[in-house]
């Protein structure tokens, strides 16, 4: 516990840098997930918005500790599941029950359709094909806005260089400050983490 | 990942039992049971209102199924649990485990159907127990029904009910009293015990809730049949199920108990259960009966549905729509109404009137006998234009809370009996710091 490791940014502001690199962020390593929902804390209520933790696992209460605003994803989907069954209604109604002409890129005409004796506009018919879309788009726009928000897919990720980030699948919990946070001051942060009480604090390179 | 929330919940006496002064809350119910009984009796002796006999046995039959499916849903609930190996359910498992436990008397509100039977005058219910009359009224109904009395007659409809008695009795009393003696000795085997059951138990609701069904309220209709039935008893089951043990346990927390036991987790958990069952899996299993009919349009069949659209049924059935399933779906979809104990409650609340109204909606409406001489659908409509639903008739409510009077005075008196929570149930800890996110 509490072996402050010397990161390469005291060293780089001794020595000339043999070549110009970019700070990505610094890198606190915490042994528990409650030392790790502590210092989230202590980062929440300073104020930092450009950072985040990493866990082998789910952490139950870490959202509240890291102050992590509710998600607007849920209405997004309802958004998507209401279009999905006004275009399979509208679908439907245009093409079985109006004779309609309009221009779709080209010229379509709807056909109504005689089925079975059944009034042209026959909604029980329609709406498995309603529910169907709506869990569709819905399904869709969920998976595809999650993976949009998320910034998924990342092949690549400047956390990958640090060799004790490796741990993080494993059994060590991190918080990392990315240097673009507007109260992101090298000197300053790395002070601020170490006082979470912390295995170690390091510079991670862009 | 038991480092988020350690706390110890009190399981003391004072939050685990039921306050003394909550014996009251029985007496009350019990009030309204016999006052409830007794004005719904003294109605349909006197005929006021124009209660008709046949009014007066159906509003009876929908009592008995409003306070039977209730508990139904609570034994569902409990068995349930056990067969998923269920951690988060643990503190509101007693609750639902009281509910069921009704099931072990339940047969004696079944018994004036007894009485009925004794007196010759079933038919006024279930027009297939007096073939003679339906033979003078309804010719072509008699066709098709007197193939069916193999499975329609006397003697098996009374064992069949005696059967599906016994087996509620028997599976609500074995997960209720082995429950309550792990309360004691905390044994993990009899968690095992209730676990394996949980499987034949599951076989032998599903069968008994659909024969029911069948047997109850299908066979009203005796002609007609719907293979999907039993779902949709199934689904007004869990339904009231639901909203009985929410309503139970919201009420036990504004009581001052299950402090730290019962959390906003577990409620928005009972929420989803009766979102899931009630509103959506109702409003499917109702959809899928209604379009296979529909679209297949045999008059055998569709005259089910045409019964519940002529008249007063039309916007019946459309309350029941809006009511049972678009309203409280909109209203109940997020995630703050099931988290907020009152809201919820609103909610339980709500969803048991309108199970009524699908009770009501099930078992009231005839099919009219002159059906055949139609030639449209216009033409039925416009005759039947003014059928009356006599869903205002006081009977109707003074029966169901007769009925449901008796359930809650059961269900009180049972829970005054034990404690309150499964309190050594091996994953009572896993309930305690479950949380949704």
């Amino acid at each position: 516990m509490a072996t402050i490791v010397t990161t390469p940014s005291e060293t780089q502001a001794r020595e000339p840098a043999p070549k110009a690199t970019r700070m990505y962020g610094l890198l606190a390593e915490f042994e528990t997930p409650g030392d790790l929902m502590a210092a989230a804390e202590k980062c929440r209520d300073a104020g930092f918005k450009w950072w985040d933790c990493h866990t082998p696992f789910p952490v139950h209460g870490l959202d509240g500790a890291m102050g992590i605003k509710r998600t607007i994803l849920p209405l997004l989907v309802f958004g998507a599941g209401a279009t999905g069954t006004a275009a399979a209604f509208l679908l439907q109604t245009f093409t079985n029950s109006v004779g309609w002409t309009i221009w779709a890129g080209v010229w379509v005409t709807g056909y109504p359709f005689l089925i079975s004796g059944k009034p042209a506009m026959s909604l029980p018919a329609f709406i498995p094909v309603i529910f169907e879309l709506t869990i569709l788009f819905s399904a869709l726009a969920c998976v595809k806005l999650m993976f949009l928000f998320n910034g998924l897919p990342q092949l690549y990720h400047p956390l990958f260089k640090s060799n004790r980030f490796r741990r993080a699948s494993n059994d060590r919990f991190f918080i990392v400050i990315e240097a673009r946070d507007p109260k992101f001051l090298p000197k300053k942060t790395e002070e601020f983490l170490k006082t979470l009480g912390p295995i170690s604090v390091e510079m991670v390179e862009d | 990942m038991g480092h988020a929330s350690t706390h110890a919940a009190d399981l003391g006496a004072s939050n685990v039992q039921l306050p003394a002064f909550a014996l009251g809350f029985r007496n009350i119910a019990l009030g309204l049971a016999v006052v409830g009984l007794g004005g719904g009796a003294a109605i349909g002796y006197t005929g006021a209102f124009d209660t008709t006999p046949g009014h007066f046995w159906r509003a009876y039959l929908i009592a008995f199924l409003y306070g039977l499916s209730m508990c139904l849903g609570g034994l569902f609930f409990v068995f349930i649990q056990h067969l998923t190996r269920a951690g988060w359910s643990v503190a509101v498992r007693r609750p639902a485990e009281a509910i069921a436990a009704n099931l072990r008397w339940i047969w004696v509100l079944f018994l004036p159907f007894a009485v009925l039977w004794a007196l010759g005058k079933a038919g006024i219910v279930w027009t297939w127990a007096d073939l003679e009359t339906m033979r003078a009224n309804a010719p072509a109904e008699y066709d098709i029904v007197v193939q069916k009395t193999a499975f329609l007659n006397p003697t098996f409809f009374w064992i069949r009910a005696a059967v599906y008695f016994v087996v509620w009795a028997v599976l609500a009393s074995f997960f209720f009293n082995n429950s309550v003696r792990q309360d004691e000795s905390g044994d993990i085997a009899i968690s095992e015990r209730m676990q394996k059951f949980a499987a034949p138990t599951a076989i032998l609701f599903g069968l008994t809730t659909t024969f029911a069904a069948f047997d109850w309220i299908m066979s009203i209709s005796p002609a007609w049949f719907s293979t999907m039935f039993g779902v949709y008893f199934f689904c007004g089951c869990a339904t009231a199920g639901f909203s009985g043990m929410i309503l139970v346990t919201v009420r036990l927390r504004t009581l001052g108990v299950l402090k730290g036991i019962v959390t906003s987790e577990h409620f928005q958990d009972m929420g989803k259960l009766m979102f899931a069952f009630g509103m959506v899996f109702w409003a499917y299993i109702a959809f899928s009966q209604y379009m296979l009919i529909w679209y297949a349009n045999i008059p055998e069949e569709t005259g089910w549905f045409l019964g519940r659209q002529i008249g007063g049924w039309a916007p019946f059935s459309f309350a029941l729509l809006f009511g049972h399933f678009v309203v409280p779906f909109v209203l109940m979809i997020s995630k703050w109404p099931k988290r907020m104990p009152l809201v919820l409650a609103a909610g339980a609340v709500w969803m048991l009137c309108f199970h009524y109204v699908d009770l009501y909606w099930l078992v009231m409406p005839e099919i009219p006998h002159d059906i055949g001489e139609f030639k449209t659908y216009a033409e039925v409509s416009a005759k039947y234009a003014d059928e009356p639903t006599h869903f205002g008739n006081p009977v109707n409510f003074l029966l169901a809370i007769g009925v449901l009077g008796a359930v809650a005075a059961g269900t009180i008196g049972t829970l005054s009996r034990v404690a309150l929570v499964a309190k050594k149930d091996p994953r009572l800890a896993e309930s305690l710091r479950f949380e949704n996110m």
